[in-house]
């Protein structure tokens, strides 16, 4: 492999010559696209191991994601699910790769390491990862980088908690969970520290040499199952070299482009757009370029938007469809050749940023952090034909420039723009007027109504009395009239409802065997009209029997080290006490089951426990029952719950430990409630479950072309309530 | 047909061999890796026809329990009844969100407040959080106007000295430096000059029950946000996002149904009656 920078002297940053350069202009400018230029080299420098490592991990773990070998890559990028194994411990350890030839010298690799350049790396009071991270997705998780390389694709922090980004995530889970159950199970039971050679080198291939794009990048352009889905594009993340003017070559991570043509017409200029088009349904697209030219006054650089049918020989804003702000008068330029003073002219090491407001139909430019005026007002951009590209335009040689579509952080304050954006809409909402909702009912007492039918209506008995009594003391207490009675609200001793609950309370508490014979004696027609409803309460045992004996193992885990399991008295106790209902007699240990060993199944003394004999000998009697069943998500349920007897441990397997968790649980029992109720001719959802449902698709309908509904979910309102686990 | 079916198709005398452990989950594997690309393809839409296209979608939305319950649970926490809140936990197999006491205690202060017990409620409220009334003399003078009020209905046609001793020492302090409480207090007095039984709807406004009923919110409130940080149930903020969407969707002529019906109502409870009393019949016989 071979620096990009090495190729010929025209390259920046490949000969010493040019580090003083650089290394003026980050003495000057204290922040931070400096540091991501020079980001590269902080993963072989050795300070890194010192007293300052903790500051400095976060650095570390982001250019482990984004500078990795090739061989690291493929790895990565096929296993995902083994990399939170290995996690911290150095991806150049655990890969083998040859760090002596990588990386190469590189910009800014003579910063000593108490560089301001790495401040923004050090910043405690950047965000922390979101949600994104939360779910154990990466060892680098908790990182104040915004970028995350740790599930997949760019995630810049204004977009955290937006729709687009979790659908992004979906579509980016979805296709990973595919990938990960096509070829990578395997490297993951022989203990997921795979030699790059069992992994699946797919992306090899795509790589020229000498590329060292970041890990994020590389998966981020092969995502299939996102290309495939057309309501969900991935976000801009670097050039499109096959959507270039001749006279520019795309270097490094393809997030730097440079002129290498020849000096040409006035009329003339080289455009280069972006991969991916900027998402309306984001509300707020915004990304920075910053000019790298290595001399002041020959900046000749136009930065802005296009859509692909705009002609490349012109700079941005001089067609139509295409918009852009130049930095050689300092003119704004909205799809015709003449521009407008707008803002400053602009120049080398100046960071400008482009800002564009779906909802309210405008963009706006931003220099060095600072926020320009309004550049382009009332665009009607859904009315675009095809869609917008991030696009920058040179004319001259030495035009240089280097983007950041949210990779890492901004210059410009775009998440307090975001959040003031958020709460204009929250505002309104706020202020919103719900008595048309369920006249004549005001608020509070229209949602008393609502928590009242949701607890008759799903069967909460006790609470429903409860709830109703308190409302009936409320509204004696505010009586003013002594001498008039407050008429209570009748809770009808509903013996449906007490039975219900009694079901309920036995999927939830994972006997699926008793709430078998609650719905066989109360309600004998319930699962034969609802096959669908049984079928799922079947494979529900099956999981619960899963689920039992990974618990188990756990506990194994953690109370007994490996070697002296075969003599722990306490297992022998568990077992017992765990398995009386069991026919199997106790002899077979279930050390084998542990994740640190799965090799070793076959090995000599290992076997199966016999709680997992039971639920394979289950499992055969589902099979029998169902395999006949031509309905293929029948099938499909099948294939997943089998799946999980794959797993050492399942519950370790963080793609499948959802499985097995008690909101499934919850998810039976609510299905088959729904189902009961309809059986009795009742609606199967309550008005609040409508109310919360309609809600949904009316934001959905609002989000279309980036508008209100882009910058608020029902979901936010759902994460305002602190957690409260399911026992 | 599955093939992992078949794959499990195996003996089962083979598969409880222990030695052959290892080839079963091969076995699966080799499935796994060959079903993988179908896994995630489809997604089963269930549109109901006859419906507007809306209502077909709004079905097709998932609304998970786990939302609803922790909606549920936190507006029994926040605004106050705390015996709902412990039933509904321990039905729905949830952790409650706050301590029982502090539910209660919040409870105790809105009961006061709603049966016009004021001075109890601010003693209660002085215990709970000594610094809460100085720190919001709005909050401080909303009870004591509230209290002027519960003392000029109680007067009503008999002695109204108690309440002019009460806003002279109490309320006037207090008015005089705040237009906007001066105003409150102003109109409030009115309320001893002109018979209750006729009164502008301004100012019978002040006799309704309504008055105790914000005053008692705005104290909850207040403890709330003193206490967690958090202002009000969630479930309100649904309601009104709710209530929002629905207007500025069909202010952008979004294609929606003439109404958009919660179903508060809807339960079809009359017809459903009928059936239970004649035993568990099934609605549709085939």
């Amino acid at each position: 492999m071979t620096n990009p920078f090495q190729h010929g002297p025209s390259s920046f940053g490949g000969d010493s010559t040019s580090t003083p350069l650089v290394s003026t202009l980050l003495g000057q400018r204290r922040t931070s696209y400096a540091s991501v230029v020079s980001g590269a080299p902080t993963l072989a420098r050795p300070t890194r191991a010192g007293a300052f490592s903790h500051l400095l991990n976060p650095t570390t773990d982001g250019d482990t994601h984004s500078n990795l070998f090739a061989a690291a890559r493929n790895y990565y990028v096929d296993t995902g699910m083994t990399q939170t194994r290995n996690g911290a411990s150095g991806a150049e350890d655990d890969n083998g790769a040859p760090s002596s030839q990588w990386p190469p010298p590189r910009l800014g690799a003579g910063l000593p390491w108490y560089s301001r350049a790495f401040d923004r790396y050090m910043d405690k009071r950047l965000p922390l990862p979101g949600s994104l991270g939360e779910e154990g997705l990466g060892g680098g998780g908790g990182g104040p980088l915004p970028s995350a390389s740790e599930s997949g694709f760019l995630s810049p922090t204004y977009l955290r908690g937006s729709v687009y980004l979790q659908k992004l995530e979906e579509a980016y889970k979805a296709k990973l969970f595919a990938e990960r159950e096509g070829h990578a199970v395997k490297a993951q039971a022989v203990a997921g520290l795979a030699s790059g050679t069992s992994s699946h080198l797919q992306s090899s291939h795509k790589l020229p040499s000498g590329s060292h794009r970041g890990v994020t990048y590389e998966v981020v352009e092969k995502p299939p199952a996102i290309e495939e889905d057309d309501t969900i594009s991935p976000l801009p993340s670097r050039w499109n070299k096959e959507d270039k003017d001749a006279s520019l070559e795309v270097l490094g991570d393809g997030c730097e482009v440079k002129y290498t043509g020849r000096t040409t017409s006035e009329h003339e200029a080289s455009a280069i757009r972006s991969d991916h088009h900027m998402p309306s349904l984001c509300g707020v697209y915004y990304f920075e370029v910053l000019i790298l030219n290595r001399k002041r006054e020959e900046t000749t650089i136009g930065i802005g938007f296009s859509s692909k049918s705009v002609s490349l020989q012109r700079a941005p804003g001089w067609e139509p469809d295409s918009w852009g702000y130049h930095g050689d008068d300092g003119n704004s330029f909205a799809a015709q050749n003449s521009g407008k003073p707008y803002g400053p002219k602009f120049g080398t090491g100046d960071t400008i940023g482009c800002l564009v407001n779906f909802r309210l139909g405008h963009a706006l430019f931003t220099k060095n952090g600072d926020e320009l005026p309004i550049a382009f007002r009332d665009v009607s951009f859904k009315d675009v034909k095809g869609k917008l590209y991030p696009t920058v335009g040179l004319r001259k040689p030495g035009d240089h420039v280097l983007v950041n579509f949210g990779r890492v952080p901004f210059q410009f304050d775009i998440d307090g723009y975001m959040k003031k954006q958020q709460k204009m809409i929250s505002d309104s909402i706020k202020n919103a007027d719900t008595s048309s909702l369920a006249p004549p009912l005001a608020e509070s007492e229209l949602i008393q109504q609502l928590v009242l039918q949701f607890l008759q209506h799903d069967g909460y008995v006790e609470a429903a009395r409860a709830f109703a009594e308190e409302i009936h003391a409320e509204k004696t207490d505010l009586n003013l009239d002594k001498n008039e009675l407050v008429e209570g609200i009748n809770i009808k001793d509903d013996e449906d409802a007490n039975n219900r609950q009694r079901i309920r309370r036995a999927i939830l508490d994972g006997d699926i065997d008793r709430a078998l014979k609650y719905v066989g004696r109360f309600y004998p027609t319930v699962l034969k009209e609802n096959e669908q409803v049984y079928f799922r309460l079947r494979c529900r045992k099956f999981i619960e029997m899963i689920r039992k004996e990974a618990e188990l193992n756990l506990l194994l885990d953690k109370k007994v080290p490996v070697k002296q399991r075969y003599h722990g008295e306490d297992d022998e106790e568990m077992l017992e006490a765990d398995n009386s209902s069991s026919h199997w007699d106790g002899d077979d240990r279930m050390d084998t089951e542990d994740g640190n060993d799965a090799g070793a199944v076959s090995g000599e003394g290992g076997g199966i426990s016999k709680l997992m004999r039971e639920a394979l000998a289950y499992g055969m009697e589902l099979r029998t029952e169902f395999h006949e069943d031509p309905r293929r998500e029948v099938s499909r349920a099948l294939d997943e719950i089998f799946a999980l007897i794959a797993y050492p441990n399942p519950l370790k397997v963080k793609e499948v430990a959802h499985l097995l968790d008690g909101t499934g649980r919850v998810a039976v029992a609510e299905e088959l409630n729904s189902a009961i109720l309809r059986s009795l001719g009742k609606s199967s959802r309550a008005a609040l479950e409508n109310l919360y449902a309609q809600t949904c698709v009316l934001l959905e309908d609002l989000r279309q072309d980036g508008g209100d509904g882009a910058f608020v979910t029902v979901q936010s309102v759902i994460d305002d309530i602190p957690p409260s686990s399911i026992l | 047909m599955s093939s992992l079916n078949a794959a499990l198709a195996l003996d089962l005398s083979s598969l409880l061999d222990i030695g052959n452990s290892a080839e079963f989950r091969e076995t699966i594997f080799a499935h796994l890796r060959a079903t993988a690309a179908s896994r995630m393809t489809s997604s089963a839409s269930t549109a109901t026809p006859l419906k507007h296209a809306f209502e077909a979608r709004v079905a097709d939305v998932k609304s998970p329990k786990s939302d609803i319950n922790a909606l549920i649970l936190d507006y029994l926490t926040m605004e106050g009844y705390p015996k709902a809140a412990a039933k509904f936990s321990k039905e729905a197999n949830l952790t409650p969100q706050q301590e029982d006491p502090s539910i209660r205690a919040r409870q105790k202060i809105q009961q006061a407040i709603h049966t016009g017990n004021i001075d109890t409620a601010v003693s209660e409220l002085n215990e709970l959080d000594p610094e809460i009334l100085d720190k919001d003399p709005q909050l401080h003078f909303s009870l004591l106007r509230l209290q002027l009020v519960e003392l000029i209905r109680n007067s009503s046609g008999g002695d109204i000295q108690p309440a002019l001793d009460f806003a002279t020492n109490k309320l006037a302090p207090r008015a005089a430096t705040n237009s906007e409480f001066l105003r409150d207090l102003e109109k409030t007095m009115a309320l001893l000059i002109f018979p209750h039984d006729n009164l502008q709807p301004e100012l019978a406004q002040l006799l309704h029950s309504d008055l105790r009923r914000n005053t008692a919110i705005k104290v909850n409130e207040a403890v709330l946000v003193r206490q967690t940080q958090r202002r009000e149930a969630a479930i309100r903020h649904l309601v009104r996002m709710r209530a929002w969407a629905e207007s500025s969707a069909r202010s952008k002529k979004k294609d929606l149904p003439e109404r958009i019906e919660l179903g508060l109502n809807g339960d079809d409870n009359d017809f459903h009656d009928v059936i239970h009393a004649n035993g568990h019949e099934p609605m549709i016989t085939t």
